[in-house]
């Protein structure tokens, strides 16, 4: 038989979001302190408030948390009854995920650098000859396949970050049209400004993609720091991406 | 599964990851059959040693694990937890940090924080899941 300690423990173990809301003082019904509510994907998991207004209130009120990843105490005033509450949003965050495609000179680096800023990582190649345990042993997942087709397969959520460096624009270009339109926080792709001027141009060719989600891909990738070296070049990438997860402001290659 | 080249093996990894859940301890001592007390700071004010979220569990023997920023205030923290745990009724306590200013204690930060100490127990942990 499975318990709320229990379910709480599998989301840390599995990464993934939720917000714990436990009330902590009400007034004007028959809810009592301590009284909890687990939401996962904006539902309640597991509820022992057993009030489906204060429920539904709480559900609504949890997505704002959830979205700025921020702990809170909230008073809230329930609709159509007489309570009032302080419910304490317990927010825990899904880890953020880097999808590294393409597992080059530049992975080598890009990898360390993310495991020790604590994301999980993926490595995608089809080539076993780079894609392999011996080249990533800090990697979470490492795996071989065609890499617009994995993209494809992945459940790709908005704490994703995906890193397009494979070894050339015939391959970054279908992975690209697989991933333009998923709920990644972030995509950014390496190439000269050639190149990838070309690649947007033939997009825009196509009626089914929109300016917005070409807008949305930074390319060329990474900080504008003058990297020279492949580790550099990782540094740069990384530092985009915290850009990103954080809300700065320093200037992105691809002029964002 | 990690290869030759890897310094520690998934199964350590697991395992750290699992001690750094607070619910994990508890959940361990809920299948023991205790109460436990979890005390979460739940706001703050002025400067205070631990963010708002940081959490610890105290057992009915007064034991801590994890920490809302030690000195005065977690041990107020945990003679009120011990209480808890008797009546199996939770309360916020509000530690005020703005007292004992000239004291040399490092734990005195100069805010008030106010924090929520809750019991859990087997039944009531079982409960949750099978009421849904």
């Amino acid at each position: 038989m499975s318990s709320l300690s229990e379910e709480l423990v599998k989301i840390a173990e599995q990464g993934e979001a939720a917000v714990l809301v436990t009330i902590v003082e009400v007034s004007g019904g028959a809810i009592e302190p301590g009284a909890k509510c687990l939401i996962r994907d904006g539902q309640a998991q597991v509820d022992t408030i057993g009030d489906a207004k204060v429920v539904a209130a709480l559900v609504g009120e949890s997505e704002r948390h959830a979205k700025a990843e921020k702990s809170q105490l909230v008073s809230l005033t329930i609709p159509d009854s007489a309570i009032k509450l302080e419910a304490f949003f317990e927010v825990m965050p899904a880890p953020p995920k880097l999808i590294v495609v393409g597992a080059g000179h530049i992975a080598v680096p890009l990898v360390k650098i993310a495991k020790v800023m604590d994301f999980h990582v993926t490595v995608i190649d089809d080539r076993l000859l780079y894609a392999n345990r011996e080249r990533f042993p800090d990697a979470d997942e490492v795996l071989t396949g065609d890499m617009a087709q994995m993209l494809k397969e992945m459940n790709i959520t908005s704490s994703c970050y995906i890193v397009l460096i494979t070894r050339g624009h015939a391959y970054d270009e279908p992975c690209l049209r697989n991933i333009m339109h998923s709920k990644a926080k972030y995509i950014g792709m390496i190439g000269s400004r050639r190149r990838i001027k070309a690649c947007f141009q033939r997009f825009r060719d196509e009626e089914k993609v929109t300016e917005e989600a070409i807008e949305r891909i930074y390319a060329p990738i990474g900080l504008d720091i003058a990297t020279e070296t492949p580790a550099e070049i990782a540094l740069s990438i990384l530092g985009e991406v915290i850009k990103i997860r954080r809300g700065g402001k320093a200037a992105s290659l691809s002029g964002h | 599964m990690a290869g030759p080249g890897a310094c520690y093996t998934d199964a350590d990894l697991e395992a750290s990851k699992k001690k750094d859940s607070i619910y994990h301890q508890v959940s361990e001592f809920l299948a023991k059959g205790e109460t436990v007390a979890v005390a979460t700071i739940v706001s703050a004010k002025g400067s205070t040693p631990r963010e708002v979220g940081a959490k610890m569990v105290v057992t009915a023997w007064g034991e801590i694990l994890g920490t809302i920023g030690g000195g005065c205030g977690e041990a107020d923290v945990k003679r009120e937890a011990i209480e808890v745990i008797r009546t199996r009724k939770p309360r916020t306590v509000r530690v005020d940090l703005l007292d004992d200013i000239s004291s040399d204690s490092p734990a005195v930060c100069g805010g008030i924080m106010n924090v929520f100490i809750d019991p859990w127990w087997q039944e009531r942990d079982r409960e949750a899941v099978s009421a849904k």
